[in-house]
């Protein structure tokens, strides 16, 4: 592709109003100043030709390709889509032709020529565990891989709560003995952007952000973009009347569900977790997690997986059997026989329809 | 099955979340006086100017009171950009209330302006190169 980003963007048939209006849109989203929603037109409209776009590799690790659907199923292909041509995306295993050798040899010769300028984009945790064996690129670890591509890097982009905390695969026991990006490399600047999976505009915004003021965006103390991560889903979240005046969902069915209340009591992770969910929302504008009446579970917080149950509120310990070690002793052959009872109860429960109740969930 | 055939039961719809918030903040009154200021500056100046309606603690009833209040002017452009996107003059010429909706209608961002002519609405010279070509083309072929 030849010429500025605005030409290749009239060829797709968008216009330049269009781009303009995504421009003061991204930078309302982005909290930045009405002004910068010009600068970002202007700077990325006369983005330079194929062969000075920034290079962008992209390796993916322990993952399971949710961040790359994420960001590929944005709502606005026409546009948060092509924001991508402004680079150059020189190698992502999962949308390239190449394959095999042939895609080794294209990370390769992107990282020689770009040395030193490229950003790396990386999703999924690194396993540490049996020398890295639980994943592998090319009959190299992961590890092996990261530390080779980030040498180069100008910075680095850990994608998604895997790469930015070490998500799902880290969960308790810990199998691979995955680990974050950020506690490997240490001389390098890294963004997290975190979410299972992190939000699409958030990743356009920090690329528009870089291709525009060619530096990265204020961080947060976990490495995340302020603008996205800089409020709690709760204080942002349009259900937080109902917190204030105490009206609170029991179950979810009851009048307070159908009313709309409150979810903290069934658990709602909104008031500690960073996301921009409740304000840019998902699938286009449609709705999110609280709107379509389940609460939050924190997916951009470090250890989301373990933090003691998506169904327990904050309010309740994260683990009462590890509080109280002695008197589980005691009353494990009780406790035995009462989880009997319960599964008897959940099944017949199933076969006969009833209302799950929150107690059940948690069995 | 079609989706439509599936029957859609609104229970409670009078306590629709959307209206919940819906008092007063106190924040509104003010934006006047910003107003006046920035429409000093364009007088003053030249330079025009934007406030960010989305990054104000704004509820839906001052957003209403604000619309109400700056009132409808002359002038309303609609623009169609991947959605609606309406830019109306206020009763105060110069200060433009502009709303920009997405494909689904959703309101995605919405900014009070204070210049002349938004700029959206005027076309760029590199556009106007591109439509002067069309038009030479239109009149090369009247021969």
């Amino acid at each position: 592709m030849q010429g500025p980003l605005i030409d290749t963007l009239a060829r797709q048939g968008v216009t330049r109003r269009t781009f303009m209006k995504y421009c003061a849109t991204l930078a309302s989203m982005m909290a930045l100043p009405p002004a910068a929603g010009r600068a970002m037109a202007e700077a990325m409209a006369a983005a330079p030709a194929a062969s000075k776009r920034p290079s962008v590799i992209w390796l993916p690790f322990q993952e399971c390709t949710g961040c790359t659907e994420s960001i590929t199923r944005s709502h606005s292909p026409s546009l948060e889509g092509l924001i991508f041509d402004a680079i150059s995306l020189d190698y992502q295993e999962t949308l390239m032709a190449a394959a095999g050798h042939q895609a080794e040899e294209a990370l390769h010769a992107a990282m020689k020529e770009n040395e030193g300028k490229y950003l790396l984009v990386i999703d999924g945790s690194i396993p540490l565990g049996l020398d890295g064996a639980y994943s592998c690129i090319a009959g190299k670890s992961n590890l092996e891989s990261l530390k080779e591509a980030a040498k180069g890097a100008a910075a680095i982009v850990a994608m998604g709560s895997c790469a930015a905390f070490g998500g799902i695969p880290k969960a308790n026991p810990n199998p691979t003995g995955a680990v974050s990006v950020s506690d490997i490399i240490k001389d390098k600047p890294i963004i997290n952007i975190p979410g299972c999976p992190p939000i699409p505009v958030v990743m356009t915004g920090v690329l528009a952000h870089f291709l525009t003021f060619g530096s990265l965006p204020e961080l947060d103390s976990k490495g995340r973009p302020k603008a996205f991560y800089g409020e709690t889903i709760h204080d942002r979240c349009y259900r937080r009347p109902f917190y204030d005046q105490g009206k609170f969902a029991k179950t979810f069915d009851d009048e307070g569900a159908r009313n709309g209340w409150c979810l903290f009591e069934l658990g709602c992770k909104g008031p500690v977790t960073y996301n921009a969910c409740a304000t840019v929302k998902w699938n286009g504008g449609t709705s999110w997690p609280v709107e379509s009446g389940h609460g939050c579970l924190g997916c951009s917080e470090p250890d989301f997986w373990d933090a003691g149950g998506f169904y327990k509120a904050l309010s309740m310990p994260a683990d009462p059997l590890k509080m109280a070690s002695t008197a589980a002793i005691v009353g494990a052959a009780a406790g035995v026989a009462v989880s009997f009872a319960n599964r008897g109860k959940k099944s017949a429960a199933k076969s006969a329809h009833e209302t799950t109740t929150l107690a059940d969930l948690e069995k | 099955m079609p989706l439509d055939a599936i029957p859609v039961v609104v229970i409670n719809s009078s306590e629709n979340p959307a209206t919940v918030d819906n008092s007063l903040s106190g924040n509104a009154p003010v934006l006047l006086r910003e107003i006046a200021e920035l429409a000093n500056r364009l007088l003053a100046t030249g330079e025009a100017s934007a406030i960010d309606l989305r990054a104000l603690p704004l509820t839906p009833a001052d957003l209403d009171w604000l619309r109400e209040t700056l009132g409808q002017g002359q002038v309303s452009a609609t623009l169609e950009a991947e959605g609606e996107s309406i830019l109306s003059e206020t009763v105060c010429p110069g200060v433009w209330w502009v709303t920009h909706h997405n494909e689904n209608g959703a309101v995605v961002s919405e900014f009070i302006e204070v210049t002349y002519v938004p700029e959206l609405l005027q076309a760029h010279p590199d556009d106007v190169k591109i439509g002067l070509e069309h038009l030479e083309l239109l009149i090369s072929d009247l021969s």
